[in-house]
């Protein structure tokens, strides 16, 4: 399997850059404002994958690779990767003549320390994509070569700035890197320069000089605004104030609106491809009324998902098909499985749970539980209403319940103090990063969020899960993956609502930012303004 | 003794008063907060997406969460009785720089939005007061009315679609142009138009109070044996207005304008947000949100300590309008 030398990658960015030249004529200059939402805590994209650092991490830091909108890999920091045959060498050729923004070079040394010493232990979803390296050598300052336990396909999906940046060892080694000044100061490799934070309001990035692209970035600065009130953010959108606003930070009713209204603004759902967010419902197999797979089954037949995206999320995203997302079908890993209607069927549902034996009482509720909502804004407790609706219409009398976020991550993840939780998830680029975590008995893990909130354990599907981790052979790999949504969509301790389409709404004068699947969480060096 | 050595005398008492009133303040928050469920190291890790309980833990004994209250407790005090506000874990920075990084921008739409409310309650009041019952008395207390029953929030939005969508005169939001960077002079009057604003609205709630304060407490005065004896002296209406009620009627305005000082140093959540103004308002709702204590602590010991101080001063001032009022 000597092969993967990104050729194809290579002319990809080559027709972008010079194909694109051809046609228009990209402007220097300009400062692009843009929405941050809402203002982020720190600058350690390191340390912490939340939404906001993604929006600025990546214009300062670069990754090894990025991806364009087909998933194929641009390179960045490394020029070429190759894999042997039995995929457990991993070895990437770096490009030469990259600086750090404080004007040391960039080497293999980087990429060591950055993968051994901070990726794989202070990162959060690091220790997933980079578990199966064992160790790193550099036989010189441009070559990296990763040891692996076992072949780690998925590993490739996870080079991006925004999932694996590389940072800069000099600064970092021998520090606390969970609270070294690097932090609030961030020194990369990327387009742009961190310059000034001013809390509360912005942060402001200016165009890297030296940049290893020749002639890039074309935009002078960047400039993230914090605005904490959604109807300002929308204004601003319109004076054009700000630029761009990605994931919803302006929200669905008025993106739509802008849309239709201004002529100079338009919305697209690209560059959320690689993030893969899930709306769906966790349940406590453990204790309460949950236990019983049929009851949620029963649910999961009865929710009108297509009604609740049309309603609610004015139909930007697809009804779930399977405990994993259809973007999964592209790699093969996607398989339509039952119980998973696009249009709720209460009558089945309700023959469902009279067969099996839950009993109407004379108000016509069989079951009462407690429903939490995931306490991130007026769409998801929208969504609450509706399902808590639907339920009362097959007998299951729910009173939901919103609280503020740390007292409900307390509450799922720590306390499992819930019966059904309302919830997203980002099942990333491959099921391997982002959806084992739900699932795996190794990830019942107390008090970490995100994870097996459900405590659903079952030896078969976590043999299935470790063997779908190693497994380099494409048809095995699916095969192993259809098994393993089999077996979620019988016990189903997650119900899947629906995969999110997030909206990102943009001046058209802003050109050449939609490049890369990342999306919002690019580098947007190759961005433009177009006076 | 004569006056202004009492005076004195007074102040320094009262000032040895504040300090076991600030503390027990202190006290109280620091309970009050860690009544709430989750910790800054559950939201830290919440907003990460994910983390092991092992590095949860480890952030914990770093913030030192893992200690029992008491003694994180007599830790903090510690620190506030040396003058240190400790350290937002949160932010990564000192708690001290993040509040004075955004106590000018309190300060100034508070200052603003005082003299405005402040000047303009009195004056509307006064005309109110001296035009009774005729139809500019029902003018102004009717927009007073309205205008006090208006919800901030929509007054901020409806401001910013008219004078800033529809008529290009404001910009929305922010405290200054984030596209262009002014410096000097330029930036000055960036910032002063960027305030119109959040000024305007904030002042409009306050205003409302002011004038129809303003209003009733000149009536009363009128209706006062100085006022008759006045009259029967053969006084002006005009200076028995001026130099007499007026004087008295303020009595009541500066001691509510002095509690409402302190209520705005603590900022306004609402116009904050609205106007992304970076006060301390919406620092300190994000802080509670994100169970930063040390932040929160630090601002509201900040207001306490404002609000002392505040209220001291409006007693002496008490005494400078008023020679009558004795200290003691």
């Amino acid at each position: 399997m000597k092969i993967t030398k990104i050729l194809n990658a290579v002319m990809m960015t080559a027709a972008i850059t010079f194909g694109g030249g051809a046609v228009y004529a990209q402007q220097s200059g300009g400062s692009l404002v843009f929405l941050v939402q809402p203002e982020p805590p720190t600058m350690a994209g390191y340390v912490s994958t939340s939404g906001p650092i993604g929006l600025l991490g990546p214009k300062i830091y670069d990754g090894l690779f990025d991806y364009d909108n087909d998933g194929k890999m641009i390179p960045v920091l490394a020029e070429s990767v190759d894999m042997s045959e039995d995929g457990k060498t991993v070895t990437f050729n770096l490009r030469k003549g990259v600086t750090w923004h404080d004007g040391e070079p960039f080497t293999s040394a980087d990429v060591q320390f950055t993968i051994m010493d901070v990726l794989k232990k202070v990162h959060p979803r690091g220790p997933n994509s980079f578990k199966e390296v064992s160790s790193i050598d550099t036989p010189d300052a441009h070559t990296v070569v990763l040891n692996l336990d076992n072949p780690a396909p998925y590993m490739l999906r996870a080079l991006s700035a925004y999932e694996s940046p590389m940072v800069p060892k000099h600064l970092l080694e021998g520090e606390d890197i969970k609270s070294a000044k690097l932090a609030n100061n961030p020194v990369g490799t990327g387009p742009f320069k961190f310059t000034e934070w001013k809390k509360g309001q912005y942060i402001r990035l200016d165009k890297n000089e030296s940049y290893w692209k020749e002639g890039r970035p074309y935009i002078d600065r960047i400039v993230g605004r914090f605005i904490p009130d959604a109807s300002t953010r929308a204004s601003a959108m319109e004076k054009g104030e700000v630029l761009y606003a990605a994931y919803n930070a302006v929200s669905n009713v008025e993106a739509v609106r802008l849309n239709k209204e201004k002529d100079n603004i338009s919305i697209t759902t690209d560059g959320y491809s690689m993030i893969n967010p899930m709306a769906l419902i966790e349940f406590n197999t453990k204790e309460g009324p949950f236990t019983d797979a049929v009851v949620r089954r029963a649910i999961s037949t009865a929710i009108d998902r297509q009604f609740m995206l049309d309603t609610i999320f004015f139909g930007y995203g697809n009804p779930a098909t399977s405990a994993l997302s259809s973007n999964f079908a592209a790699t093969g890993l996607h398989a339509k499985m039952p119980h998973y209607p696009a249009n709720g069927d209460v009558a089945a549902a309700n023959k469902m749970l009279d067969d099996a034996g839950y009993k109407k009482d004379s108000d016509g509720v069989r079951m009462k539980a407690m429903f939490d909502l995931i306490p991130y804004g007026e769409d998801w407790k929208r969504g609450g209403q509706y399902i808590q609706q639907v339920l009362g219409e097959i007998g299951i009398q729910v009173e939901l319940r919103y609280e503020d976020v740390p007292t409900w991550l307390k509450r799922i993840y720590h306390n499992y103090d819930f019966e059904m939780n309302l919830n997203y998830f980002y099942q990333l680029a491959d099921p391997v990063l982002g959806v084992h975590r739900h699932y795996g008995t190794n990830m019942i893990r107390k008090g970490t969020h995100f994870v097996n909130s459900s405590r659903y354990s079952n030896a078969g599907l976590d043999a299935l899960l470790g063997a779908g981790m190693k497994e380099p052979n494409a048809e095995s790999r699916s095969a192993i993956y259809l098994e393993i949504q089999n077996i979620l969509a019988r016990d189903m301790p997650v119900v899947n609502l629906f995969e999110l389409e997030f909206l990102t709404v943009y001046n058209t004068k802003l050109k050449g930012a939609y490049g890369s699947a990342m999306g919002a969480y690019s580098s947007f060096g190759d961005a433009y303004l177009e006076e | 003794m004569n006056r202004p050595n009492k005076i004195l005398h007074y102040v320094a008492r009262r000032l040895m008063q504040g300090i076991p009133i600030i503390l027990a303040i202190v006290v109280m928050n620091f309970f009050l907060l860690n009544l709430a469920e989750g910790d800054a190291v559950d939201v830290l890790a919440g907003e990460a997406g994910s983390a092991t309980p092992e590095y949860m833990e480890k952030m914990r004994a770093k913030f030192g969460l893992d200690q029992p209250l008491p003694v994180q407790l007599a830790v903090y005090l510690k620190n506030v009785v040396q003058l240190d506000l400790g350290y937002s874990f949160r932010h990564e920075m000192p708690v001290h720089e993040l509040i004075f990084d955004r106590f000018g921008a309190t300060l100034l739409l508070m200052t603003s939005t005082i003299i405005i409310a402040v000047g303009f309650g009195i004056l509307l009041g006064l005309l109110a007061a001296v035009n009774l019952n005729t139809w500019k008395d029902a003018l102004i207390s009717v927009f007073a009315l309205i205008t006090y029953a208006t919800p901030l929030f929509w007054v901020g939005l409806m401001m910013i679609i008219v004078f800033s969508i529809k008529n290009d005169w404001f910009p929305t939001s922010g405290m200054e142009n984030s596209a262009a960077f002014y410096e000097g002079f330029d930036r000055v009057k960036d910032i002063a138009h960027h305030l119109v604003l959040p000024t305007i609205t904030l002042s409009l709630f306050y205003l409302a109070l002011y004038t129809r304060m303003m209003r009733a407490s000149m009536l009363e005065q009128y209706g006062q044996d100085y006022v008759v004896t006045a009259r029967a002296k053969g006084l002006s209406e005009r200076r028995i207005t001026f130099v007499h009620v007026l004087r008295n009627a303020l009595l009541p305005v500066v001691t509510m304008a002095g509690v409402q000082v302190g209520a705005l140093i603590g900022g306004s959540v609402i116009v904050e947000s609205v106007f992304a103004w970076p006060g301390l308002g919406m620092l300190a709702f994000e802080s509670l949100f994100a169970r930063d204590l040390n932040l929160l602590l630090g601002i509201f010991l900040l207001s306490s300590v404002l609000v002392v101080a505040v209220n001291l001063v409006v007693d002496v001032i008490y005494c400078i309008l008023d020679p009558r009022i004795e200290v003691n």
